[in-house]
């Protein structure tokens, strides 16, 4: 007992050295800027950027549409430029999903040495800077681009097809931005699949669908909340892919965060925003956390019953 | 006697060791915009004075004051558009220079004495000015342009191939010109006015956007809402490019150079003013931003493709038509959220 004490207060002695540096790394690069934010969003907007020392609670009131007095009206502008994003971002996660579903299974079943080529190449874009690799799409979804000459060579349209800047262009390059990230944790639980289970399931005389429905998509589910977290968060608070190949004239929360510090100079409300988008990113988290939780919980329960 | 030379060479190399640094104390620091100046010109000043001149350079006024205001030191020179530098004087940032009472004062226009709180020019010197226009494609559009209204009648027949500024108070701005509206108006029945012209053209817009010039010239975009330095390109390729100042009127910026009250070198940043009153340094740095000009002798030292051009140097009814942007205080709000109703919509 006495030195199963000992172990332990070493090995709690270890995780504590291990975890000091990370913990204060995280403190003053992430925990402080947002104590900033947060003590911001609920202070006045300085007349020329920054903040006034006073509070003001109207940030707050300002996104659900309160008028604020001077002419305004109740409006619920800034709702709905919130419900957009979450819009482009679902059909990200989508979308996404669509594309790397299919293929984790054809990678997974790949020989070893082509299965290190393709997961070679699907991080390999993360070598590139963002901003490049996103004017690299304007530069192919252009009227002039790549696409549009290629498809007019071929003799396929006549005209050039008005791809860049529009909500198209943005998905495209939403989904090209955040496909890794989805892929990855899908991959992983493909890879852990326990086939035999699958063999079981179709000896039993499951029709194709059966199995799917009954044994696969129980056993990779977890990859793919993972996956469409990952790829959600990031979706909601992009402003480049939008103001970048949307030509501007599809808003999402980041942009308009980024307005209100850059043009608009109201960085109270520019705080005020993110710690928005931030709390529903929390909300996300927390209910993916628990859903694993109880997951996990109902595996060992099963488990518990067959022994 | 070889290392008597020797020593001689050594001595004369730790001399001029020495005195390497005690030369190159001379320094000056310039905080401007991103392209905002000739680098032909600060080599010049460099060589000329012995100076040592660093140049960082800002995207927006408000980057810029944020920085100042938050106690960046160093600075000696700064370039705020005329509404900046008004309150930057009120804000106490910037130094008296006296630089009006400097030679080669008198030939800058006093048209372009636009500061309100410093209408002499003791503060700070106007630098550049410049109209916003429509640069465009002639080959692609087919046509010519001569007012707003030919770009939207253009764009409401060829959707998609023409792109507005993402910058809120220069596209509402159109808005406000073409319902006969000051730019700077704060009634938000005026600005709802703008908001709804806008709107109206949305569909036909490719795109808010500031880099343009690499689609004008490519042929993708037909015409754009763009500065005058677009004149640039039109002056490689006058065939196949444009720019016009639109009959209705249009928006125009200017720049004055202010020296900061943390200058560290003021000497140098006195000279590095005077430097640039002198004309023929005016023109140089103006042939290579293709803006406006405001000293009056180096606009006859202009080339002249730009002395001779209408957008560079507009006679006197069309500069007439031109409205700068005032600060508008906490007004600005009314533009933002009419800025963030045309994005959603």
């Amino acid at each position: 007992m006495a030195e199963g004490g000992t172990i332990s207060s070493q090995r709690r002695k270890a995780l504590f050295v291990l975890l000091t540096p990370i913990t204060l790394l995280l403190g003053a690069f992430f925990l402080i800027p947002l104590g900033i934010m947060v003590v911001y969003s609920f202070l006045e907007p300085g007349l020329y950027g920054g903040v006034v020392w006073s509070f003001y609670p109207y940030n707050y009131g300002r996104i659900f549409g309160w008028p604020l007095g001077g002419g305004e009206e109740f409006e619920p502008l800034y709702i709905q430029i919130i419900l957009n994003s979450l819009y482009y971002a679902a059909l990200t996660v989508i979308v996404t999903l669509v594309v790397c579903y299919p293929v984790a299974f054809w990678v997974s079943r790949m020989g070893p040495m082509a299965k290190n080529i393709v997961l070679f190449a699907i991080t390999l874009p993360f070598f590139a800077n963002l901003l490049v690799r996103i004017y690299a799409w304007l530069l192919l979804l252009r009227p002039t681009g790549a696409v549009n000459t290629a498809l007019m060579s071929l003799g396929l349209i006549d005209q050039p097809l008005n791809m860049i800047f529009t909500e198209f262009a943005v998905i495209v390059g939403l989904v090209y931005v955040l496909t890794p990230f989805m892929f990855l944790p899908i991959y992983a639980s493909v890879e852990r699949l326990d086939w035999s289970l699958v063999q079981a399931s179709q000896d039993l005389g499951a029709t194709p669908f059966q199995t799917f429905r009954r044994v696969i998509l129980p056993l990779t589910a977890p990859g793919i909340a993972g996956g469409c977290v990952i790829v959600f968060i990031p979706a909601l608070g992009n402003f480049i892919v939008p103001s970048f190949l949307g030509g501007s004239k599809v808003q999402m929360t980041g942009n308009v965060i980024e307005r209100q510090f850059l043009q608009a100079r109201n960085w109270p409300f520019g705080s005020t925003l993110a710690m928005i988008v931030m709390a529903s990113v929390l909300l996300l988290v927390l209910a993916y956390t628990l859903w694993m939780r109880r997951a996990a919980n109902n595996e060992r329960l099963a488990g518990a019953g067959h022994v | 006697m070889k290392w008597l030379k020797n020593i001689a060479l050594t001595g004369a190399a730790l001399m001029a060791l020495a005195a390497g640094p005690a030369q190159a104390a001379g320094e000056l620091h310039l905080y401007n915009w991103g392209d905002y100046i000739n680098p032909e010109i600060i080599d010049k000043f460099s060589r000329e004075y012995d100076v040592k001149v660093s140049l960082d350079t800002y995207s927006t006024n408000e980057e810029m004051l944020a920085k100042i205001q938050a106690g960046a030191t160093g600075y000696d020179l700064v370039w705020p558009s005329v509404h900046m530098a008004d309150i930057m004087v009120q804000l106490g940032l910037v130094e008296e220079s006296k630089i009006n009472q400097s030679k080669g004062f008198e030939n800058i226009d006093p048209g372009a004495l636009r500061a309100k709180q410093d209408p002499k020019a003791d503060f700070c010197l106007p630098y550049a000015w410049g109209p916003v226009g429509i640069f465009y494609n002639k080959t692609v559009a087919g046509q010519d342009f001569k007012s707003w209204k030919d770009l939207f009648d253009y764009a409401a027949k060829n959707p998609g191939r023409v792109t507005l500024l993402d910058d809120l108070r220069e596209t509402l701005g159109i808005g406000l010109i073409m319902n006969g509206k000051s730019v700077n108006t704060r009634d938000p029945a005026d600005i709802k006015l703008a908001e709804e012209f806008i709107l109206k053209q949305k569909p036909n817009i490719a795109a808010f956007r500031y880099d343009v010039i690499p689609l004008i010239e490519g042929g993708d975009m037909a015409a754009s809402h763009y500065y005058v330095g677009g004149v640039l390109y039109v002056n490689k390729r006058p065939n196949d490019l444009g720019f016009v100042i639109p009959e209705e009127g249009a928006t125009m910026y200017q720049e004055n150079v202010c020296m900061l009250k943390t200058a560290p070198n003021k000497d140098n940043a006195k000279l590095f003013m005077e430097f640039l009153l002198r004309p023929e340094i005016a023109a140089q740095n103006s042939t290579m931003l293709t803006n406006g000009v405001v000293n009056k002798a180096a606009l006859e030292l202009l080339p002249p493709e730009l002395k001779n051009n209408p957008a560079i140097n507009p006679p006197p009814e069309v500069r007439a038509k031109l409205q700068i942007f005032e600060d508008l205080g906490a007004d600005l709000k009314v533009y933002d959220r009419a800025w963030s109703r045309i994005k959603a919509n």
